[in-house]
């Protein structure tokens, strides 16, 4: 069904794992198609991420042809696509994470690696720019870093990557890993978690007056859902 | 075989020619309760378009109900021919070419309706067919435009115009309470027409397809937005409950579904949002529950902030604007979202 990726879907937990090592336009598809299912039928309240990734595969395309730009766009939408689940999303790197690698990395909710795994974004030194990772690196770790990591292509290490907030955590077995990060999501209320997660991306670029619209907004989808009702029930029930 | 779905071929808008910015319909009618100026300024709204009316010796506006109906057609007559003009001019339609009209207002009672009078004012045919949507609120440009297409797609190859005319500084009062305020800080006066056809002669024009509507009416919120007589001030009077965005908002999924579904579409495979600019926090809502970012908003946002809530026509604004930023692309779906009195949300398809 797939090729360049695997996927599978038990029960409340689906797993996408990058089985070629380098982007290329099917593997972009074969992403596409599976957001398509996440979005449309699935029933997994998480989605796990596993592997590794260099990055683009330049094999890919034809040196004489200028690349396509929409192309750039259409990897960007598919990576925005993945930020915006509503599974809970947990990223398990088990090598390098590279430019694109890297982006869809800092795309999920949590994020495990082995301690060996290093990260970064090589495009500068090749001429051309790491995506969005401009946007979404700086509002992890702030301006001054991701000037140096983006414009020296500086290879991190997991435990820098720790420190930086870009990872939660190392663990050499990456079973142990994700149970550790499933315990720490607890119940996955994908309304809640959808918007929680909307109003954090928002936040950087929203002014007060116009983020407390939207939490007001969204504040009442969510406590209009059964999920918070049936929480209502049960913590009054308690008392 | 021929597809007889209406094609929407033409928009055109018009304004009253005075526009004033927030604080300038608050120092002219000499507003100072601090309440009141921090809910105009702090609205989202720049500017608006209105008719204003002249001030009695304390400051404030004076109009009768009975100067307020004849304000009423008096600037419907003035926009809403230009509306048409700027429709059917780029079209290269004739007004005698039209068969069939429908006028929207819901900010003045009159009969004989808008309908006749553009005929006798613009020179329409005198059997051109003709119906006026009357007291259906911001949502009924969707209504109509439910009604035009069914005529349109019933009459093949004829031409098929719908005008919203709002003169919505008609339909006010001035009390220094706080419901008359949130409705005189938001509404601006606007025409918008559109004319459509359904023809194989249009095939190969960039012309979108209407493929179909769903509404939802919101029962229990009947009375969250009603324009109703005010005995105190002899007036007909807005009021708009403060939890309608939010009543809106719960129940915008059920029509966007339902309308996507009918067509086996998913919200991702909608490149374009029409959504009536009724106020900030509705269109948050909306923003938040059908799942919508501010880039799908952006018209909402920029009508809302140069026009203020134009009620019926506001969406067509919206569609004006979005065709010329000249970024639709053919086959490109567009959803169509109006929110009104009932209380309702309407919706509909459009394909490119």
């Amino acid at each position: 069904m797939y090729e360049t990726i695997a996927f599978e879907e038990q029960g409340e937990v689906a797993t996408l794992r990058l089985v070629r090592e380098r982007i290329n336009v099917k593997q972009l598809r074969e992403l596409e198609r599976v957001c398509d299912y996440l979005e449309d039928h699935a029933t997994a309240k998480l989605l796990v991420l596993r592997g590794h990734s260099l990055g683009i595969d330049f094999a890919d395309f034809d040196p004489r042809e200028a690349l396509d730009i929409h192309g750039f766009n259409k990897w960007e939408k598919l990576v925005a696509r993945l930020e915006r689940l509503s599974q809970a999303t947990i990223a398990l790197a088990d090598g390098d994470c590279v430019g694109g690698g890297f982006q869809l990395m800092l795309a999920c909710d949590l994020r495990w690696a082995v301690p060996g795994a290093r990260f970064w974004f090589p495009e500068v030194h090749l001429g051309f720019l790491p995506g969005m990772a401009t946007w979404r690196l700086a509002r992890y770790v702030g301006l001054g870093h991701a000037r140096r990591m983006v414009l020296t292509c500086e290879k991190i290490d997991g435990a820098a990557a720790v420190r930086y907030g870009l990872l939660d955590g190392t663990d050499p077995n990456l079973d142990h890993a994700l149970a550790t990060a499933r315990a720490a999501f607890g119940p996955t209320h994908a309304v809640a978690i959808t918007l929680a997660r909307r109003l954090l991306i928002e936040s950087s670029e929203t002014g007060y007056e116009d983020a407390l619209g939207n939490f007001l907004a969204a504040q009442h989808r969510a406590i209009s859902q059964t999920a918070f009702l049936e929480t209502l029930k049960k913590e009054r029930g308690a008392t | 075989m021929l597809d007889a779905r209406p094609r929407i071929l033409s928009v055109g808008t018009a304004n009253p020619p005075e526009r004033y910015r927030q604080t300038e319909v608050l120092d002219r009618f000499k507003v100072d309760d601090p309440r009141i100026r921090s809910l105009f300024t702090s609205s989202h709204i720049q500017t608006r378009h209105l008719y204003m009316p002249p001030t009695g010796a304390d400051g404030a506006p004076s109009e009768t109900q009975g100067e307020l109906l004849a304000k009423h057609l008096r600037g419907a007559m003035e926009i809403g021919p230009q509306a048409v003009d700027r429709c059917l001019g780029p079209a290269g339609v004739d007004v005698r070419a039209v068969d069939h009209l429908v006028c929207i207002s819901t900010t003045g009672f009159l009969a004989p309706g808008l309908t006749a009078h553009l005929m006798k004012k613009m020179g329409f045919r005198e059997d051109c067919s003709r119906a006026d949507i009357v007291g259906m609120g911001c949502n009924a440009g969707l209504n109509g435009l439910n009604l035009s297409a069914a005529w349109a797609m019933a009459n093949p190859g004829r031409y098929s115009l719908m005008v919203c005319i709002e003169i919505c500084s008609a339909a006010y009062v001035f009390d220094g309470s706080m419901r008359t305020a949130i409705v005189n800080s938001l509404f601006g006066d606007g025409s918008a027409a559109v004319l459509l056809r359904a023809s194989e002669r249009d095939e190969r024009a960039f012309a979108p397809k209407i493929l179909g509507f769903n509404s939802h009416l919101i029962a229990p919120a009947i009375a969250a937005m009603r324009y109703d007589w005010d005995e105190e001030a002899g007036k007909f009077s807005f009021f708009l409950d403060r939890d309608i965005p939010y009543v809106v908002g719960a129940n915008a999924e059920k029509p966007v579904k339902r309308l996507l579904d009918a067509h086996g579409l998913r919200r991702r495979h909608i490149s374009h949002w029409l959504v009536h600019s009724g106020g900030k926090k509705v269109v948050d809502a909306i923003k938040y529950n059908v799942g919508l970012s501010d880039w799908d908003v952006r018209h909402t946002h920029s009508v809302l902030r140069d026009f203020g809530n134009l009620s019926s026509g506001s969406f067509l604004f919206s569609f004006q604007r979005l065709l010329d930023e000249g970024r639709v692309k053919r086959g490109d779906y567009g959803v169509m979202m109006t929110m009104g009195p009932g209380s309702t949300i309407e919706t509909a398809l459009i394909r490119w």
